[in-house]
């Protein structure tokens, strides 16, 4: 396991106990009169940093879901699903990433911000892209991991 | 907008298929046809910045808080050995009846359902603990087997449910209504696997000996090792069923609480934490991926109209509603026998969601009976992943015996559907109740 897999999990662990808290701690001081303004906005952000570590763990550590009837069945087609399953991965996200920076290039100069907290848009942005593009090289990451078998 | 026809969403479909059978990851796989379908429809900007929109959207999601924050309550729960003691109440309270430790398998599930959303994970953690006690009681190797197959689908129709916040997040319906819709069926699921056992093991007794009664005081500190858990589930689901909390408070407020009793239970360390921010990631990081495809896939499909056509073209067959309903929960099972669960939701809940709905059915109703469609794939022969899950943890049980163990269960299952079909007030009447 490399350092930086042991920091992401950490960074992502955090962002669960935070979104954790924001929401225990939002009832609790709903119920008691104290209620905390903008909870909502904070566990948004919560949940996407913990989002993104998780795509990116998931298809570094090849998690993702996929059926194997066949490909379990043919030892060809699995040789060839081993090569196009990491490869349309890196197809998917590249286009998630591309959709994804083309609006935000579209909305940059429009300076948004969450209706509440006022927490910048743009940084959600370059969060969820720097996600993607993770995810885009542990794909490819994958590939060459099968090639070199 | 001249290919924005139903026979390119047919088209698209067949790809699909065509793209999951051949081992393609299937959240990529409903994306990239959703992708390339909206390319070939609108052009390829508005498809890449529509895929853009649905992935910061989605990553974005308050509600999509919910499903990490209850899988991370289920895997600080399996680090505190809560399947073990779940198991243990049920079989020092029913395990010296004939076919007891049977019983308590399902009751089990049903109470390690409640802290976990998966069957899979249900049918390996009391499996684990159950399977052995089980045949080293003499009990036969087929009821065994098969209690624990079938029990594990508990997992996932009793609330919290993964397969429902993704339901409720794919079809907009609300989360809170879908887990008080599915008290009831994952409730009378239990029973009809309880009434599954009294009738084997009336018709055939050898297949579940009777074993020695725990005296009270064993009864009471099996008790003592759950209450805190049980405070914690009827917290959680009572909270969402009455409406005092969301589901998304719910879902921290048990993790909140999980974290809490493994602290006082002295296993909260480093290395625990770590492995259960590490298994929480990667599992809602697989189920993100799926639902962003998913979005992506049933934009397409939305465009296309081949949700309207097939609706318009299964209403000209004049089947009926309770006709229609039975097609469409025929058409699930047979799907369900080659696609994984999650696949098989949402790639057939937009194009299958209309039809019902012009059945008169709601959205809500839908969500469990999919959910419960979905959970007979996981115990069909011969693709049933609970049933290879299974086989792992008893290794020398052959498989054509845990077929034949899990079928009577599944006799079960499509009476229990037929049921919902008939009597949809099993899922509607709480949430129309509790509103």
């Amino acid at each position: 396991m490399t350092a930086l897999h042991r920091i992401g999990v950490w960074i992502g662990g955090a962002a669960l106990l935070a979104a954790t808290a924001i929401d225990t701690i939002a009832v609790i001081g709903r119920n008691i009169g104290l209620p905390i303004i903008g909870s909502i906005e904070l566990v948004q952000t919560a949940v996407l940093v913990s989002g993104v570590f998780g795509l990116i763990f998931a298809t570094w550590g090849e998690e993702h879901a996929r059926v194997r009837i066949l490909t379990d069945r043919l030892p060809r087609a699995g040789a060839l699903a081993d090569i196009i399953g990491p490869l349309s991965m890196a197809l998917f996200f590249g286009c998630l990433l591309t959709g994804s920076l083309w609006l935000a290039s579209d909305l940059w100069s429009g300076h948004e911000r969450s209706e509440v907290l006022g927490i910048p848009w743009g940084a959600l942005r370059l969060t969820a892209n720097l996600g993607l593009a993770g995810c885009v090289l542990a794909s490819l990451a994958v590939l060459f991991r099968r090639t070199q078998r | 907008m001249i290919y924005a026809t139903p026979a390119t969403g047919a088209l698209g479909l067949l790809v699909l298929f065509a793209l999951i059978l051949s081992g393609v990851r299937i959240g990529a796989a409903l994306g990239l046809v959703g992708l390339g379908g909206l390319a070939v429809v609108l052009g390829p900007e508005p498809a890449l910045i529509k895929a853009g929109v649905v992935t910061i959207d989605t990553l974005t999601r308050y509600e999509l808080g919910t499903l990490p924050l209850f899988l991370l309550m289920a895997h600080v729960f399996f680090a505190v050995d809560a399947s073990r003691d779940m198991f243990d109440v049920a079989a020092r309270f029913l395990g010296h009846r004939r076919g007891g430790l049977a019983y308590a398998a399902v009751a089990g599930c049903a109470g390690f359902g409640a802290i976990n959303g998966s069957s899979l994970a249900t049918a390996a953690t009391i499996g684990s603990v159950a399977l052995p006690e089980m045949r080293r009681r003499g009990y036969s190797d087929a009821l065994a087997t098969g209690t624990v197959a079938a029990g594990g689908t508990l997992g996932q129709m009793i609330p919290p449910s993964g397969a429902l916040i993704v339901y409720g997040i794919i079809a907009e319906t609300s989360i809170g209504q879908l887990f008080t819709a599915a008290i009831i069926p994952g409730i009378s699921q239990a029973l009809f696997y309880f009434v599954v056992i009294w009738l084997l093991v009336r018709w055939k007794p050898g297949v579940a000996p009777a074993s020695e009664r725990a005296g009270w005081r064993e009864r009471w500190e099996s008790l003592r090792r759950v209450w805190d858990m049980a405070l914690l589930i009827a917290v959680v689901i009572g909270g969402i069923a009455v409406g005092w909390i969301s589901p998304s408070e719910a879902a921290a407020i048990g993790a909140a609480g999980s974290l809490l009793i493994a602290l006082v239970r002295r296993r909260l360390g480093w290395s625990m934490l770590f492995s259960a921010f590490e298994a929480t990631l990667k599992t809602s990081g697989m189920i993100f991926l799926i639902i962003i495809g998913a979005l992506v896939f049933s934009v397409f499909i939305g465009v296309t109209g081949l949700a309207e056509a097939a609706s318009s073209g299964i209403a000209g067959l004049h089947l009926g509603p309770t006709g229609t309903l039975v097609v469409i929960a025929l058409l699930l099972l047979v799907l369900g026998s080659v696609l994984d669960g999650l696949a098989l939701m949402l790639l057939t809940t937009p194009i299958l969601l209309p039809i019902v709905e012009s059945t008169g059915m709601s959205a809500l109703w839908f969500g469990i009976f999919i959910t419960r469609a979905m959970e007979m794939g996981f115990v069909h022969p011969p693709l049933g992943m609970n049933l290879y899950v299974i086989q792992g943890v008893a290794k020398d049980v052959p498989i054509g015996r845990i077929f034949k163990g899990v079928l009577p269960f599944l006799a079960s299952d499509f009476v229990h559907l037929f049921l919902l079909i008939l009597v949809p007030g099993m899922a509607l009447w709480l949430p129309s109740v509790l509103r």
